[in-house]
């Protein structure tokens, strides 16, 4: 209170601060819009992300070889020519400046970020870095995306009754699945499904299930092409739900737990309401609560986690992408294909901070004031 | 003539919560006086440990002085500083006393005593642990000395931790109970021994609690100051303030608090407040803090000036409060609505 | 079975519950027997971990999962018919809670679901036992939130966080009444609640009852508590109730050392010094108490029986019950004193 005002009430009487006066209020304005919660986690956000891209920008350029020669390399395996010959023919081909110093790179490639534009890709000239993703980041969130939800709701279900029956066998073995679930990497999931049931038991045609629907169909809304998109989602599916499964169930018991300790599950008991009504409104409520948040944040992981997953299954997906890019050094598509996964976990963070208000109401109280 | 051991003038004490301030002590004046039994009574949050916490040294005000035998304690610096923390002991009362559960007693005791160099080797410390649970009672001391506190019961778990506090030789002790403190005749037994300490020991003991007549107990022979929101509205003989209270809160309280004898607490007669909501010390009414609540609220005067801890003008004893009418010497008129 | 009189609502005969823990049996209620009439409030006191909420708790069969009861019977008496609580089947159970017993917990600050508003959940509450009617429900909460001296339509829409600790613990008493029960619960219901606020709920209390007529039973370590509110208090030691009677029989007339140690270890506001006097000693272990009568480590009148044989509880006068070999050597030494 005393130092809002006493020293305004000086300055208004000195014309010669009005300069520092404004400097002043252009600071306390600046620090209102620092001190407002949204804006501030945002800027945090923003600045993760540039940190996260320089060091990309700095690691990409630091990995042995680069595009010209990995292609150049190929060339001279598979044609006989002249090495010469060969990294004219490639460096004609591609869209690279290599007079260009990394730190002229560096500054070109950020101003054209600050304009949201990704640039192009570096093998195959012609293509946007934003068109590329375009084309294989949809794959990748409906498989990861229903990977996620199947889980998360599989998850939920399965959770509460390990807390209800805490101790009991069936506690016990789903616990034992859980531990087992979340223990084992996804690609590992991938691998073994591939092995058991694909080569050993032959329950399905891996090769045939490469890609993201069968050659030849033409996207669109048809049954025929939605069951093939669906077949061949079906394994990295499954995969992600079986690797994921287990952190849900877990969250989900501990969750549980906690509620059911609560006095206010206590006082519905006794308040003789029914046993389906206590289950649902007071105990899975508010345990899944917390899951929520969790399911928002997790959507980045899962995300870029998936990367191998789609490799082992050859899904054609924004990690089978990286994959490409990384394997041809293509500088700009591997910058984009970071930045998007990036993004994707700083802000679903941001996301499930600022939504958690809404669902508990408690918080949304505080929020408001 | 009264020897004041601390001296509190104009304390304030804010917290930062989030983005507001929080003001949580404001323009606290008092003196302790040398072994006087002085309780500190009010509501949760009006700020007793606080308070508890800034004449221990262990805060800062946020603006204000203490001193402690009329040194500054903000200019104490290494050697002195260090005594004056020594001299000044807490003791949070709370059954679940914050005593390591990896300790015996006699560690717990003794490691103080080593650490603060009290003591000349083992057999020193041994001694002298056995003298501290002597003190408080923990006897035979051979039952207590190799036990962990789990194996302890609540009360011989305080006793204890007023016994470490004992280590260092304090000469004030500020001792504050936690509301969560329940069983009756545990805080007794605990209160008659710390009285026993004053005489044994020559320490002076502050008692802060929201029980008045628990401080009408502990400080029948000195003085009560009662607390509202961050102020002390009220303070003097003990014997004054449950017989005569002055402050429109200390009469409110009094006459709301159920006794343990069915006729008389049924023929009391309650106070009726003006209202049941308290205020958030982040939006304190203007003026005197307990207006929107004061039956006896005076409109136009209790809402624009605060009021300041004064002996009221032509009063026969020395109780201060901070009203004001009393202030201005008016008489109280209940207010009705 | 039913030699209950037409007033008796509750009748506690006999109950014994332990609790299996690993390290022994907790008898934390050992032959616990009374009556609760009609429109009575009765007061159970006792220091912490004495048995007063798994007594409480037993009522409603609401006990923790590891608790077991090992003898006796609860009867529960409303319009002429007799139910035995403990042969309650599910179903039966969750009807009788809340519409026939409503149970405030210890600690009710955390007594609401903190997702649901409270309109939602005094609904929830009427529709489990059957009301359909919304606006009646909604009718009968506004009345119980004015007579607990709330603003109604506020509080009735609001989330539970939006309430002050003292609105919360009158709205929860608004709830416990929404049903019209015969019997109410209310365990510690003032503890941890400033010292105004515990008034408005007493107060609001005792309006509740002369209105809605209903029994309370309640624990409170707090004796002024029960002075004030209690028709009857039975003291509880050690899992077993040791004296009952009137308020007046027992704050007057004690006849049990331990409720008379209670009364002398309270402090008072009267114009006058207090001489108080702590129990010595602290509360028995539950798992393995001490012989005959259970208060003997610490009583000052014990005697060789003491130490061997417990006392029943019997009549000392009147309506006056008390378990003690040597009421008249309190009695002697009171007369002593004054
Ligand atoms: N470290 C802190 N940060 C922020 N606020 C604090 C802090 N310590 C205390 N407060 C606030 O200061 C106020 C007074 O707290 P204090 O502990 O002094 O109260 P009290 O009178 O001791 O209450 P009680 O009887 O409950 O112990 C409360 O509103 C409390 O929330
Ligand atoms: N679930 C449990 N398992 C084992 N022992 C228990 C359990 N619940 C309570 N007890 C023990 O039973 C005894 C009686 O407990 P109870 O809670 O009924 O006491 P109380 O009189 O209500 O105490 P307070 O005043 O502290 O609430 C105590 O010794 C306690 O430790
Ligand atoms: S100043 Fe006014 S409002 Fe405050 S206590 Fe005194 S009479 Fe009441
Ligand atoms: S029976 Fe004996 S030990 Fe028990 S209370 Fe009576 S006198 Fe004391
Ligand atoms: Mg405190
Ligand atoms: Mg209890």
């Amino acid at each position: 209170m005393l130092n809002d005002q006493q020293p305004l009430a000086t300055n208004r009487q000195l014309p010669a601060t009005n300069m520092s006066l404004m400097a002043a209020q252009l600071y306390d304005s600046l620090l209102k819009i620092y001190r407002n919660y949204t804006v501030r986690v945002f800027l945090q956000a923003i600045i993760t992300i540039w940190a996260v891209m320089t060091l990309t920008f700095v690691l990409v350029r630091l990995m042995p070889g680069n595009p010209v020669d990995v292609l150049v390399e190929q060339i001279l395996t598979n044609e006989g020519i002249s090495y010469q010959e060969a990294y004219e023919r490639v460096a004609a081909s591609f869209n690279i400046d290599s007079d260009a110093t990394p730190l002229d790179q560096y500054f070109q490639w950020l101003g054209d970020l600050l304009r949201l534009d990704l640039g192009i890709s570096i093998t195959s000239p012609g293509t946007k870095v934003i068109d590329e993703i375009a084309r294989f980041l949809p794959w990748t969130v409906f498989a990861v995306g229903s990977g996620l939800l199947i889980s998360f709701v599989l998850g939920i279900f399965a959770g509460m009754p390990m807390a209800y029956y805490r101790g009991s066998k069936l506690d016990h073995i789903l616990s034992f699945f859980s531990s087992f679930s979340t223990g084992v990497p996804n690609y590992i999931w991938g691998l073994l499904i591939i092995i058991v049931p694909g080569i050993a038991w032959r329950w399905f045609d891996i090769g045939a299930l490469r890609g993201t629907y069968d050659a030849g169909l033409t996207p669109g809304l048809n049954a025929e092409f939605i069951l093939s998109a669906l077949e061949h989602a079906a394994l990295p599916v499954f995969t992600y739900v079986i690797a994921i499964l287990g952190t849900w169930m877990l969250s989900m018991k501990s969750s549980t737990t906690g509620v059911l300790n609560e006095d206010y599950v206590n006082v519905a008991e006794a308040r003789g309401l029914k046993e389906r009504t206590v289950i649902s409104s007071y105990v899975g409520r508010n345990a899944a609560l917390p899951l929520f948040t969790q399911l928002t944040i997790s959507i980045g992981f899962v995300l870029s986690s998936g990367v191998v997953v789609e490799e082992i299954f050859v899904y054609w997906g924004i990690g089978h992408h990286l994959f490409q890019s990384i394997t041809v050094r293509d500088y700009t598509s591997l910058q984009g294909v970071v930045l998007l996964l990036t993004a994707a976990i700083v802000f679903s963070n941001l996301f499930a901070d600022l939504t958690y208000g809404l669902l508990d109401p408690r918080v949304r109280v505080s929020g408001e004031k | 003539m009264p020897e004041p051991i601390i001296e509190l003038q104009g304390v304030y004490r804010d917290f930062k919560k989030g983005r507001e301030v929080v003001p949580v002590l404001q323009d606290i004046n008092f003196a302790i006086n040398k072994l006087e039994f002085l309780c500190l009574v009010g509501e949760s949050g009006c700020g007793k440990t606080t308070t508890g916490k800034i004449i221990c040294g262990l805060l800062p005000p946020s603006s204000g002085t203490i001193h402690f035998e009329g040194q500054d304690i903000a200019t104490l610096r290494g050697a002195e500083k260090r005594r004056h923390r020594r001299n000044v002991q807490i003791i949070h009362q709370d059954p679940y006393a914050s005593l390591n559960p990896t300790q015996t007693v006699s560690e717990m005791l003794g490691y103080p005593l080593l650490a603060h160099r009290l003591v000349n080797g083992r057999r020193g410390t041994d001694s002298r642990v056995k003298e501290l649970l002597d003190l408080v009672d923990l006897t035979p001391v051979e039952d207590f000395i190799d036990k962990y506190p789990h194996q302890l019961s609540g009360g011989q778990r305080q006793r204890v931790s007023i016994a470490r506090a004992l280590t260092t030789e304090p000469s004030v002790i500020v001792a504050d109970e936690s509301v969560s403190m329940v069983d009756v005749s545990i805080r007794i037994g605990l209160l008659q021994m710390m009285m026993d300490l004053r005489d044994r020991l020559n320490v002076t003991i502050v008692f802060i609690t929201h029980d008045l007549a628990l401080a009408k107990y502990f400080a029948w022979d000195g003085r009560i100051g009662v607390m509202y929101l961050g102020r002390l509205v009220e303070i003097g003989a003990t014997q004054q303030i449950i017989a005569a209270p002055q402050h429109p809160y200390t009469k409110v309280l009094l006459s709301a608090i159920p006794e343990p004898d069915p006729q008389k607490t049924r023929s009391k007669q309650h106070i009726q407040l003006r209202s049941e909501d308290i205020p958030r010390l982040t939006e304190l009414p203007p003026g005197c803090s307990f207006h929107p609540r004061c039956p006896w609220y005076v409109p136009g005067a209790c809402d624009v000036a605060v009021p300041q801890l004064a002996q009221p003008a032509q009063s026969l004893v020395d109780t201060k409060v901070a009203c004001v009418p009393l202030e201005r010497g008016d008489k109280l008129v209940l207010h009705d609505s | 079975m039913s030699d209950l009189s037409p007033e008796t609502v509750l009748r506690v005969d006999d109950l014994s519950i332990v609790y299996r823990t690993d390290r022994g049996d907790v008898r934390a209620t050992n032959n616990v027997s009374f009556d609760l009439k009609r429109g009575e409030a009765m007061a159970l006191i006792g220091e912490s971990g004495s048995g007063k909420t798994t007594i409480s708790l037993a009522l409603i069969r609401k006990l923790p999962k590891n608790a077991v009861v090992t003898n006796g019977h609860i009867l529960y008496q409303h319009k002429n018919k007799v139910q035995d609580v403990l042969g309650l089947s599910r179903r039966q159970l969750r009807g009788f809670r809340w519409n026939d017993c409503a149970m405030v917990f210890q600690g009710a600050q955390n007594a609401f679901n903190p997702v649901l508003k409270i309109r939602k959940q005094f609904e929830d509450t009427a529709r489990a036992h059957g009301w359909t009617d919304k606006d009646a429900i909604r009718k009968r909460a506004l009345s119980l939130l004015e007579l607990v001296r709330l603003d109604p339509e506020r509080v009735y829409e609001s989330f539970p966080h939006e309430l002050s600790g003292g609105m919360k613990q009158r709205t929860l008493l608004a709830l416990g009444v929404l049903l019209n029960p015969q019997v109410v619960i209310l365990d510690e219901p003032t503890t941890a609640l400033d010292i105004l606020t515990q008034r408005a709920i007493i107060d609001v209390l005792n309006d509740m009852q002369r209105q809605l007529l209903f029994s309370i039973i309640f624990i409170s370590h707090d004796l002024s508590l029960a002075a004030e509110m209690a028709d009857t208090v039975a003291t509880v030691y050690a899992g077993e109730i040791v004296e009952i009677g009137g308020v007046d029989d027992i704050f007057y007339r004690s006849l049990h050392p331990y409720t008379y140690g209670l009364l002398t270890s309270v402090p008072t506001l009267d114009h006058a010094q207090d001489v108080l006097q702590s129990i010595p000693g602290s509360p028995p272990n539950l798992i393995a108490p001490p012989s005959g009568c259970k208060f003997h480590p610490r009583c000052s009148f014990a005697s060789d029986q003491c130490q061997v044989e417990g006392p029943l509880l019997e009549l000392g006068r009147e309506t006056h019950l008390a378990a003690c070999w040597h009421k008249d050597r309190l009695l002697a030494s009171r007369k002593e004193v004054v």
